[in-house]
């Protein structure tokens, strides 16, 4: 395997969706490739980290108006008539 | 019944108790998905505005065949694309068919220490990088790393096949990589050879 090659399999490896062959191959190269191993190690790194971090949430500040605006928008509806025969694809929601 | 159908039976009889589900469940989701997308806070709580009233709209024509969060997530998705076009008009997209520049920062920093990575800075500079990915990049990368979504899901919401997500996610983390490697580089003593 060339550097080539692995970085441009370095996802499916990083995704656990490569064939077990290839899994050999990419360990064989990184053990002999410093330069491959730290793209391996800083792309997985960077993958953990932004999972951690970006457990991003409503700022609290914003977060009970903008739950009694919507609340108020739900119960406010207009009712539809049950069982409409007007299904159309959920694409139409936007 | 299962759960998520007991929800949607909920909402369409407008059970105030099935709203406040709903949103417990929802909210926070689509907003770092939009987050993800918009790039700053008050975009992405329209954001998550929008794709609530859309959704409340149109529940009473939910197909069951698909999945809520899914369908959500796929509105919001939508909504956030809007408001950043809105934002953003004119943003010329990489060719999806160049060769991949291979990388070229190669300062070993995955193994600094957590406190230094989860630091402001850090978080400034990841922050960054994230909004600078090309919008294509950024929505898959958003998507599967971020939300942590299957590759089926992030196809369907973002409405391209799972093998174009895969390229997207691939491109966006090595893009990614090589920008926050200049930065985090700098912070790892230099190495001979
Ligand atoms: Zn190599």
């Amino acid at each position: 395997m060339t550097c080539e090659e692995l970085i441009a399999h370095l996802s499916s490896y990083l995704d656990h969706e490569m064939d077990a062959a290839l899994v050999a191959e990419v360990q064989e190269h990184i053990a002999r490739c410093r330069n491959c191993r730290v793209v391996l190690d800083t792309t997985q790194r960077l993958i953990v980290l932004v999972h951690d971090e970006g457990r991003r949430v409503i700022p609290a500040s914003q977060r009970s108006a903008l739950f009694e605006r919507l609340q108020q928008a739900f119960l406010n509806r207009p009712q539809t008539l049950e069982n409409s025969n007007l299904r159309t694809a959920e694409d139409s929601a936007v | 019944m299962d759960d998520e159908a007991a929800l949607i039976d909920g909402l369409r009889r407008r059970d105030p108790q099935a709203f406040t589900l709903f949103f417990e469940t929802y909210a926070d989701r689509v907003y770092r998905l939009a987050y993800g997308i918009v790039g700053n806070e008050a975009d992405a709580e329209e954001a998550v505005q929008a794709t609530f009233i859309s959704a409340l709209e149109a529940i009473d024509r939910f197909e069951h065949h698909a999945r809520l969060g899914t369908w959500l997530y796929r509105i919001a998705y939508n909504h956030a694309l809007m408001i950043l076009r809105r934002r953003r008009p004119e943003e010329s997209l990489p060719d999806e068919d160049d060769a991949l520049p291979m990388p070229s920062a190669l300062a070993d920093w995955s193994t600094l220490p957590e406190d230094r990575l989860l630091s402001r800075e850090a978080q400034e500079v990841l922050r960054k990088a994230i909004a600078e990915l090309p919008t294509t990049l950024r929505a898959a990368f958003v998507c599967r790393d971020i939300e942590g979504l299957s590759t089926a899901d992030c196809a369907q919401i973002i409405g391209i096949s799972e093998g174009a997500l895969k390229v997207r996610l691939h491109r966006a983390r090595l893009m990614l990589r090589e920008r926050v490697s200049e930065y985090f580089g700098e912070w790892v003593a230099p190495e001979n050879g």
